[in-house]
């Protein structure tokens, strides 16, 4: 295999791109969000067309038209998101579109042999009859690389791989991705990871703002490096953050606990936490851990089985979201799309979304629009919220950092005691994540208790005074995150307790 | 019986379009055109003095019915697929235009100018051979029969067969539940969602005209809101072939007893009005979607347009 | 289930009404409906087509009665053209317009054959009332529903319609019926909405047309309508329930409260417009017959073409009603008035997809915009 090459010079999505994968490599493939890695995989899948440029297979010029002719080519990928149908089993999820047929019906027998073969050739356990609905999401993901397996794909593309899983099961990933190397395939990894890069990857190419940076050996470089050519300067991850000795509890929160209504399991499991004036607490965990209730339950959009949240020494564990408004509870949300946001609104309507029912913005029920838009405006102005059409922008029409910086400038603005933030700084590049963590260090100096929820080890320990995390639910370890190591709190974060950890 | 298989057929054609990810709320609409298309071809043939067999011409007035249905509904594919309109709305659409077609075109085609459509009755047997004499059974099921009985029986069992044991079931419930990882695997969202409506398109027209057959002598453009009924068989019947069977035989069962109420001796001397057992199949549907909604096993995707580009 | 729900609020103000490309999606629907209508004419009867069609267009405005007629069969469209348009700003489909008509029409009825010995300035009123809070409480139903149990309101609403014209019938049949003609009885003549001079405006030399007051309580419910959703704070959070419910419960609106009052005001409309047509003075009863009353689907294109907004519903439901009369001169030609009904679900088939070719048009400007400008 030569490799594939792909060149075209878009309007910014991607300029001019170079991209060779050899057989039986791994090749880390670098890059920001909005860097331009999934619109080269869109374009290396058909799904788009380029406006320049050729993809080649073994030197021969190949036409990618559609996933079909990918998978003819024998490229396969494992989306971030997984693609499988929730209440299919795993075979029927492996075999789809690809299915054996005899005499007019589904024959699976032969399928599930071949997929048990595999499994145990690579070491991907996993039971064929179970639903997908009913497994990890290790095993999802397993059975997404047995279907790249069972369609004979030679170039495997990982899309963000490990974002989901823990850090065992990235060791265990890992291991596998160098099996199937081994055995002749090519993988491709798309991350922003650079710690991963370094464990796995034979070499790697950055993108940056939709164009070709380089592409090097990753024995030959380091972190640092990498990192420099995927934000293009110097990056220093390092916060900087005055010292404040924390003053009174401001949120204390005893025994919450959150069940599922169809299991009944607990999702939230009896947290109990404090946070107090002027301290940054971090809430750290891999995705799915029940970090969404929690903070659905702290917040109100979800009721609490049990348990109770003294805010600011009031008892607000029964009160409506409303009203921990009022007592004092902002909330910066997990999916600003889903909750922080009504797209179809103006900015202005998104910016007094907390607040328009304040006697200052309505007049026995009738909205007073120039207090509205006076106060859009100067959020705008304070917040350097840039937009096309200012307070009139339909949100819909802006870019996700101004997006985010509406609500942060929307709820830090409601001068807030117990600010929640739930991955503010997902999906944004480098220059706003530093945005959002100054102004979250700002709030700390003017002694406001802030709650960090976070996938990111980095962030976790980078600008919080204190780190719980969160593990099936319950909190398995509070510690300071000057005398904890990364390896420690993935550790906590498998859900292995603190003493298996020290020993 | 006459009540419950219409309900079968329309509600098993109803699944395959919501298995597929399109709502068809348009099945009353498909109906109608089914069984006007169904019984105007009947009176034709009748009215020419053409010597055919009853269960012949009935056999073709069902192909026609279906493949008339099937056109209809392609109009709501390709709204619902490639405009990637409101399903509901162009199902509306077809609702509303199906009764006002049929007696538009009823009264152009009738001699005396109405709106309604005669046949005869060539269809009916008094007992099948062998079978009607089994006792109970044989009374149940193979006396006074229709032909149309029988053939919503094979409908199920193909449905049932087609929709999990063959590769076209497997890609169709694929694409009503995650049509983007159906796309990712090479299967045509499109085509597959296509086919699910035509098919729900054949079933009700054919659905439509076993309704009339059975129950009537004319066609009046209704079918008394039996398309809708179908659509609660179907949430009734979890988008399931057999307790679809079910829930069909149970609704069909209330209505006839709100037609023979006044007949029915026991049930002549309660006094409760017909109009409430006309009511019951729907209050029964709307309780049941009281308690089973919150964990409904609707496909996932119904009713959102699939759109290749979007991620 | 999205366009109806989902579409992004542009008009601010009176004027928003006429936005180019709003007006532009109505339009391509309704010149489509015309022109494939023009060929069902022609198809079914070529000979008459060219004047039949020409009736169709022009009887509306032919004379006073006529025009007046319009006012008439606009009055209830209307009506429920608003009610299917509140729910939508709101994010649901009112597809119960029609039950919550009928049993608003029912109550309306009810009160003006039985309580007759009330004086017209209470008994008027009275009646209406009973319509408004019985299609009220038939709307907010599903409303509780979908609040409560998540049960989808199209399903709902469907099995509403039902259950409400079968119980109507039932209880038309132990309280006003007309066993003679199988209708309601006649409402005491003064139960019937005033007609506040318009018999003398609309009139074709003695015959006088049906337009009554109630165009006037329409026209007033749609303005009031718009007020509410535009200026007011119940408006702001029912609408930012519509567009993104997830994100209005985290800003603390009341979203389970939110659908049940939309539903429910929903419903009182349609149920009013029921009682305007039944209180019309023009004789109408309810027949006692297994069917839907159409009204309350006529709201869905009535809707529709206004792309919900309350002002527009007002001429979409003229139109609507103006094709209407249309149609049924259109007999003097033999062509049956159900003519209309096609051209007015073709109307509705290609409205569905005229927003999306509303909302292309507008992406693509919006893009172009963005790009001028530079993202930030």
């Amino acid at each position: 295999m030569l490799g594939v090459t792909k060149k075209f010079p878009g309007i910014t999505a991607n300029d001019n791109i170079t991209l060779q994968l050899k057989k039986g490599e791994i090749h880390a493939l670098l890059g920001e969000n909005g860097a331009g890695k999934s619109t080269l995989m869109s374009v290396l899948f058909g799904l788009y067309q380029p406006e320049s440029g050729i993809i080649k297979k073994n030197g021969q010029i190949v036409k990618v038209n559609g996933p079909n002719d990918a998978t003819k080519l024998g490229i396969g990928m494992v989306h971030q998101h997984f693609k499988l149908v929730h209440n299919f089993t795993v075979l029927e999820n492996i075999v789809l579109g690809c299915e054996t047929i005899k005499n007019g019906f589904l024959s699976m027998g032969a399928a599930r042999k071949k997929v048990l073969d595999f499994s145990q050739e690579y070491g991907l356990e996993v039971d064929p009859q179970a639903l997908i609905s009913d497994i990890t999401v290790g095993m999802q993901q397993r059975t997404e690389i047995l279907k790249m397996l069972y369609r004979e794909n030679e170039i495997l593309i990982f899309d963000e791989p490990t974002a989901v899983l823990t850090p065992q099961e990235i060791t265990d990933l890992m291991v596998i991705m160098k099996n199937l190397t081994n055995q002749g395939k090519s993988i491709l990894f798309i991350t922003h990871k650079l710690n991963e890069i370094q464990a796995v990857a034979d070499r790697c190419t950055v993108l940056r703002k939709g164009k070709y940076i380089d592409t090097v050996v990753v024995a030959q470089t380091d972190k640092e490096k990498l990192s420099e050519m995927m934000v293009g300067r110097k990056v220093t991850l390092e916060v900087k953050k005055p010292l404040i000795e924390p003053g009174k509890v401001i949120v204390d929160v005893n025994g919450l606990t959150v069940k599922n209504r169809l299991s009944g399991k607990n999702i939230v499991n009896n947290v109990s936490f404090k946070v107090r004036e002027g301290e940054i607490v971090c809430i750290a965990g891999i995705d799915g851990n029940g970090q969404s209730e929690l903070v659905y339950a702290l917040t109100g959009l979800m009721k609490a089985d049990n348990g109770c949240i003294i805010l600011d020494g009031q008892d607000i564990s029964h009160t409506t979201v409303r009203a921990r408004g009022l007592a004092g509870m902002a909330h910066i949300p997990e999916d600003r799309h889903k909750h922080g946001l009504v797209l179809d609104y103006n900015l202005a309507y998104n910016l007094a979304l907390q607040r328009y029912y304040e006697p200052h913005f309505q007049n026995k029920g009738f909205l007073r629009y120039g207090e509205i838009y006076a106060y859009a405006d100067g959020l705008i102005e304070k917040y350097d919220i840039r937009s096309g059409q200012g307070t009139k922008t339909p949100v819909r029409s802006m870019s996700g950092g101004n997006q985010q910086k509406a609500i942060i400038a929307r709820e830090i603005d409601r001068a807030p005691k117990l600010l929640i933030a739930v991955q503010p700084t997902r999906g944004l590049d480098v220059g706003a994540i530093e945005y959002i963590h100054e102004r979250l260090i700002e709030e700390r100096s003017k002694g406001k208790g802030i709650l960090l929820l976070s996938l990111e080890l980095e962030e976790a320990l980078g600008i919080s005074d204190r780190t719980l995390v969160i593990f099936e639910g319950q909190i398995v370890a509070d510690v300071d995150p000057q005398d904890v190591t990364y390896q420690e709190l993935g550790l906590y974060m498998a859900g292995s307790g603190r003493k298996e950890a020290m020993a | 019986m006459f009540f419950a298989i219409p309900l079968l057929i329309v509600a098993l054609g109803g699944m395959f379009s919501e298995r597929s990810g399109v709502v068809n709320i348009a099945l009353e609409g498909l109906m109608i055109f089914g069984a006007f298309t169904g019984v105007v071809f009947i009176g034709i043939i009748q009215k020419s003095g053409a010597h055919i067999d009853g269960q012949m011409l009935l056999l073709l007035a069902v192909l026609i019915a279906g493949a008339v249905g099937a056109l209809v509904s392609l109009a709501h594919a390709y709204s619902a697929i490639n405009m990637k309109a409101d399903q509901i709305i162009s199902g509306t659409a077809i609702n509303m235009l199906a009764p006002a077609f049929a007696i538009f075109v009823g009264r152009r085609i009738s001699e005396k100018g109405t709106q309604q459509v005669h046949f005869e009755d060539w269809f009916r047997f008094d007992s099948v051979p062998k079978l009607g004499d089994l006792p109970i059974i044989g009374d149940l099921f193979f006396k006074n029969a229709y032909l149309t009985t029988y053939l919503g029986f094979l409908i199920l069992f193909i449905s049932w067969i087609v929709l999990y044991k063959t590769r076209f079931g497997l890609r169709l419930r694929s694409c009503g539940e995650h049509p983007q990882a159906a796309d990712s695997v090479g299967i045509n969202v499109y085509k597959m969602r296509y086919a699910g409506v035509i098919i729900s398109g054949i079933l009700a027209g054919i659905g439509g005209l076993v309704f009339v057959i059975p129950t009537s002598r004319e066609f009046n453009a209704t079918v008394s809101g039996y398309g809708f009924l179908a659509l609660a068989v179907l949430i009734f019947g979890q988008w399931k072939p057999l307790r679809i069977l079910f829930t069909a035989f149970f609704f069909g069962l209330l209505k006839a007893v709100a037609a023979s109420s006044s007949g029915l001796p026991v049930l002549k001397d309660i006094p409760i009005s017909s109009y409430f057992y006309k009511m019951m199949p729907y209050v029964i549907t709307l309780i049941v979607l009281t308690f089973t909604s919150k964990n409904s096993q609707a496909p996932k995707a119904e009713g959102i347009p699939y759109d290749k580009g979007g991620r | 289930m999205s366009e109806l729900k989902n579409k992004p609020a542009h008009n601010k103000g009176f004027w928003g009404l006429l936005d180019l490309s709003n007006a532009l999606s109505s339009f391509v629907a309704i010149a489509t409906g015309l022109v494939v209508g023009f060929f069902v004419l022609l198809i079914s009867n070529p000979a008459d087509a060219a004047v039949g069609f020409t009736t169709l267009l022009t009887s509306g405005v032919s004379d006073l009665k006529n025009m007046g007629q319009v006012l008439y069969f606009a009055t209830p469209i209307i009506m429920t053209g608003l009610a299917v348009a509140f729910a939508g700003k709101t994010g649901l489909f009112n597809i119960g317009a029609s039950g919550q008509f009928i049993v608003g029409a029912y109550c309306a009825i009810l009160v003006g054959v039985r309580c007759s010995f009330l004086p017209g300035i209470i008994l008027c009123p009275a009646a209406i009332l009973a319509a408004i809070i019985a299609g009220a409480l038939w709307g907010a139903l599903p409303g509780l529903l979908k609040a409560w149990r998540n049960v989808n309101e199209v399903i709902s609403c469907i099995m509403m319609n039902y259950i409400g014209m079968y119980l109507v019938n039932y209880l038309i049949i132990l309280t006003v019926y007309d066993q003679r003609r199988n209708i309601t009885r006649a409402v005491a003549t003064h139960a019937n909405i005033p007609t506040w001079g318009l018999e003398h405006i609309f009139k074709l030399g003695n015959s006088p047309s049906s337009a009554n007051g109630g165009i006037f309580i329409a026209i007033i419910a749609a303005a009031m309508m718009y007020i509410i959703l535009e200026k007011t704070v119940f408006g702001y959070e029912l609408k930012a329930c519509g567009f993104n419910k997830n994100a209005a419960e985290y800003a603390g609106i009341n979203s389970k409260r939110g659908i049940i009052m939309a539903m429910a005001v929903s419903g009182a409309l349609a149920g009013l417009g029921g009682a305007l047509l039944y209180l019309s003075g023009a004789g109408k009863g309810i027949d006692v017959v297994d069917t839907l009353a159409m009204e309350g689907f006529n709201g869905i294109p009535v809707a529709l073409l206004a792309l919900n907004n309350p002002l527009g519903v007002i001429f979409s439901g003229l139109f609507i009603a103006y094709l209407t009369v249309g149609g049924f001169r259109m007999q003097l030609y033999n062509y049956a008035p159900q003519a209309v009904d096609m051209i007015v679900a073709i109307i509705i088939y290609f409205s569905a997809a005229a927003l999306l070719i509303k909302g292309f048009i507008q992406k693509i400007g919006k893009n172009k915009k963005i790009r001028a400008k530079g993202d930030a």
